[in-house]
C-alpha cells in the first residue's frame, strides 16, 4: 500500500491497468522529464477551460460546454461503481434526478437565495446518501446481477412519482424557475449568467475530479478495484466485500447528487424525462463506455464526444429523418466498442501507449 | 364477488401474458447466466413486426380478419427466430462468460433494436384490435368476461404446459435443465453446450415476440414505450420465481399479474411499487426466488 501511495502524487494514469509491474513504474518515477510536459500540458489546458469564457461571447457553446463538464462528473461517478467496483447500476440517474429536483424545488419555493441554494445541496447529499445506502444493502448483498435489476426497479418508482406528485412536481410537463434564480448569489454569483454558470461548473469538475482521483488511489480505491478483478480472493482475505462497495455506491450516489444540482442551474428546467429517466442512466453508460471504463480520463472525453455529436447529429436532422435517430448510431458503436476495444477510447490509448513504451524497453 | 372475480381474471390474463415474457428471459438467466437486457426490445419489436404484417395483409376488418391474426402471429414467431438467432451468434455469444459485458452488450441491442422500431414504424402508438371471434364477452353469472383474455389465458396455459413437459421429457430438455443446474458439466459430458445456449435464446425470444404479439391487442395499441415497462415487470417475476426456474416464472408471473389488475383498479401508479415490494419481500426471505435452485 505504502508505494501506491507515493504514485498518488505523480501518476495520471488509470485504475484499469491494475499495478504496473515494478521496473516500468520507478521508470515512470524518474522519468521527470515527461511528467513536467505532462504538468505543463495540463496546465495549458487548465488555463484554456478558464480563459474560454473570455474568448467565446456565444452562449449556446459555453452551455455545450457547461454541460459537458456536469455530465463528466456524473459520468465520472457513474465510471467509480462501473469501471471501479465492477457493478452495473440502471438507475443512477434518480441520484441525479434528486440532486436537479432538489435545486429546482428550493429556487421555487425558498426566497432567500442562498439558504436555499445550501438548502439543496443538503437535501441532495442528505437524501443521496441514505438512498443509495438502502438501495446497496438491500441489492449488493444479491448476486451482482441483482443491483442491475433493483436500481433499475427503484428509479423506475421514482419517474412515477415525479410524474404522479403533480402538485410539488407539475407531472410529465416539469417546470422552469429561470425567473426565480438567484442574480446575486453570496453577492458575486449570477446564476443568470451563462459565464458564471461555466466557471461553477469548471470548479465544479476540477474539485471532483481530484476527489475521486485521491478516493480511487485510496486504501478504500485499491481494494474496490481488487473486489472488481476478484471478489473472491478479497472477501478470502477477510476484507468486507459489501461494506467496501456500500462506500462506493454512497459516494457514487452523493456525487451523481451533486451532479444533478449543477444542472439544474445550467438547463433552469426540470422534468422527469429530462433528468430523471432511465433513458438519462442509459446516456451516462454511453458516455462512460466510449470514453474508457476503468479511467479517470474516460468519462470526461465520453462526455465530450457524445455531448457533441448529439448536438451535431441533432442538427443534422433536418438533412434526412435517420438523424433523429442518432441513438442507433450510439448503439451500434457502443456495441462494437464492447466487442473490440472494451477499454474504450481513453483505455485502448493508454494500451497502445504502454506496449509501445514496453516495447521500446525490449530493443534497448 | 363480481368485482373480484373479475379482476382475477384479468390478473391471471395479464400474468399469463408476462409469463411468456419472462420465460425465455428466466431460462436464458438460468442457463447462460445472461440478464438479457434486450429482452424487453425484442419483445417490442416482434410486437411491431406481427402487428404490422397483421393490418398489412388486411387487419381486423377484413373477412379473413381470423385467419390474419394468425398469420401475424407466425410472422411475430419467425422475427424472433431471425432477432433470437443474430442476436446470440454476433453479440451474446461475443462475451461469453463476462457478466458485465454480457449486460453491456444486451443494453447496446436494447438501444439498437429499440430505435430500430421506431426508425421503421415511427415514434407514435399503432393501434391493433383483436380480430373477430375473439371480440365480445361471454357471461359467468353475474360476471361479464372478455373472449380475448380466456383466449390469452389458455393460449399461455397450453404453452407453459408443452414447456414443463418438453423440460422433463425430451432430451433436449434435459439437458437444458441439466445445464441450468451445471453447464461446465454437461460440456465436459459431451454436449455441445454452445448449440442448446442458441437454441434457448432463440426460443426465449420467439416466446417474447408473440407475448408482444399478444399484448397489442390487449392494450388495444403497441408504442415503443412497452419494451422497457414490461422488460421491468419481467425482471421482477423473474427474480421472485428464481432465475432459471418455468414453473416459478409462472408463479410469480400469476402473482404479479394479480397484483397489477387490483392495483390497476384501486391505485394505478402504485402497482410498480407493490410488485417492488413483492419482490423486496421474496428476496430478503429467499435471495434465489420461489422456486431458485440453491446456488
Amino acid at each position: 500500500m505504502k508505494t501506491t501511495a507515493k504514485e498518488t502524487g505523480t501518476s495520471y494514469t488509470n485504475g484499469n491497468t491494475n499495478v504496473l509491474p515494478e521496473p516500468e513504474r520507478k521508470g515512470r518515477l524518474l522519468d521527470l522529464k515527461s511528467l513536467t510536459g505532462k504538468r505543463v500540458t495540463w496546465i495549458i489546458i487548465l488555463l484554456l477551460l478558464f480563459a474560454v469564457p473570455l474568448l467565446i461571447t456565444k452562449n449556446s457553446y459555453l452551455f455545450l460546454l457547461t454541460n459537458i463538464f456536469i455530465w463528466s462528473v456524473f459520468a465520472m461517478s457513474y465510471n467509480l461503481l462501473l469501471g471501479y467496483t465492477g457493478i452495473i447500476s440502471f438507475g443512477h440517474a434518480m441520484f441525479f434526478g434528486i440532486g436537479a429536483y432538489s435545486l429546482a424545488l428550493t429556487a421555487r419555493h425558498v426566497p432567500s437565495g442562498e439558504f436555499g441554494f445550501l438548502l439543496a445541496i443538503l437535501l441532495t447529499v442528505g437524501i443521496c446518501f441514505v438512498l443509495s445506502l438502502i438501495v446497496g444493502l438491500l441489492s449488493l448483498r444479491l448476486r451482482d446481477t441483482f443491483y442491475a435489476l433493483i436500481t433499475l426497479a427503484v428509479a423506475t418508482i421514482f419517474v412515477i412519482i415525479a410524474e404522479q406528485w403533480r402538485s410539488m412536481t407539475m407531472g410529465n410537463d416539469g417546470f422552469n424557475f429561470t425567473a426565480t434564480l438567484s442574480r446575486d448569489l453570496f453577492g458575486f454569483i449570477n446564476l443568470l449568467d451563462r459565464r458564471h454558470v461555466y466557471y461553477i461548473a469548471l470548479i465544479f469538475l476540477i474539485a471532483m475530479f481530484l476527489v475521486l482521483k485521491r478516493f480511487i488511489h485510496s486504501p478504500v480505491g485499491r481494494t474496490l478495484q481488487a473486489i472488481r478483478d476478484n471478489e473472491e480472493r478479497v472477501a478470502s482475505l477477510g476484507f468486507s466485500v459489501l461494506n467496501y462497495k456500500l462506500i462506493s455506491n454512497v459516494v457514487a450516489g452523493v456525487m451523481a447528487g451533486l451532479a444533478g444540482v449543477v444542472y439544474a442551474i445550467s438547463i433552469r428546467f426540470v422534468s422527469p424525462a429530462s433528468v430523471l429517466g432511465v433513458e438519462k442512466t442509459i446516456d451516462v453508460l454511453l458516455m462512460t463506455v466510449i470514453g474508457g471504463v476503468g479511467t479517470l480520463l474516460g468519462p470526461i472525453i465520453g462526455a465530450g464526444v457524445v455531448e457533441v455529436s448529439s448536438h451535431y447529429l441533432m442538427g443534422l436532422a433536418n438533412i434526412h429523418p435517420i438523424f433523429e435517430r442518432w441513438v442507433i448510431m450510439f448503439g451500434v458503436v457502443f456495441i462494437l466498442i464492447i466487442l473490440f476495444f472494451p477499454a474504450g477510447i481513453v483505455g485502448t490509448i493508454n494500451q497502445k501507449y504502454k506496449s509501445k513504451k514496453r516495447k521500446g524497453k525490449s530493443h534497448e | 364477488m363480481e368485482l373480484h372475480l373479475t379482476l382475477v381474471f384479468n390478473g391471471l390474463a395479464t400474468g399469463m401474458l408476462i409469463f411468456l415474457l419472462a420465460a425465455g428471459l428466466s431460462l436464458i438467466f438460468g442457463l447462460m447466466s445472461v440478464l438479457n437486457f434486450a429482452h424487453g426490445a425484442l419483445f417490442m419489436f416482434g410486437a411491431y413486426m406481427g402487428t404490422w404484417v397483421y393490418i398489412l395483409i388486411g387487419g381486423w376488418d377484413s373477412p379473413w380478419g381470423n385467419v390474419n391474426f394468425f398469420i401475424g402471429m407466425g410472422a411475430a414467431a419467425l422475427i424472433g427466430v431471425i432477432l433470437g438467432y443474430v442476436v446470440e451468434r454476433f453479440t451474446v455469444r461475443q462475451v461469453y462468460g463476462n457478466h458485465l459485458r454480457q449486460i453491456l452488450i444486451t443494453t447496446g441491442v436494447m438501444l439498437v433494436v429499440g430505435e430500430l422500431v421506431k426508425v421503421f414504424w415511427g415514434p407514435n402508438l399503432i393501434r391493433v384490435v383483436q380480430p373477430e371471434f375473439l371480440t365480445g364477452n361471454f357471461m359467468v353469472g353475474d360476471v361479464r368476461l372478455t373472449y380475448y383474455r380466456l383466449f390469452i389465458i389458455i393460449f399461455s396455459t397450453t404453452i407453459l404446459v408443452l414447456l414443463l413437459f418438453m423440460l422433463k421429457k425430451s432430451k433436449l430438455g434435459i439437458v437444458v435443465r441439466a445445464g441450468v443446474e451445471n453447464s461446465d458439466m454437461i460440456q465436459a459430458l459431451g454436449v455441445n453446450v454452445r448449440k442448446v445456449f442458441t437454441l434457448v435464446f432463440v426460443f426465449g425470444t420467439v416466446l417474447a415476440c408473440i407475448g408482444g404479439y399478444m399484448w397489442g391487442p390487449y392494450q388495444g395499441q403497441v408504442n415503443p414505450g412497452m419494451g422497457l415497462d414490461l422488460m421491468l415487470i419481467a425482471f421482477i417475476v423473474v427474480a421472485i420465481g428464481g432465475l432459471g426456474s418455468v414453473a416459478g416464472s409462472a408463479v410469480a408471473a400469476v402473482l404479479v399479474g394479480l397484483s397489477e389488475a387490483y392495483m390497476a383498479y384501486y391505485f394505478p401508479p402504485g402497482s410498480l411499487a407493490v410488485n417492488m415490494l413483492i419482490m423486496a419481500t421474496v428476496l430478503l426471505i429467499k435471495p434465489t426466488g420461489i422456486f431458485g435452485a440453491g446456488r
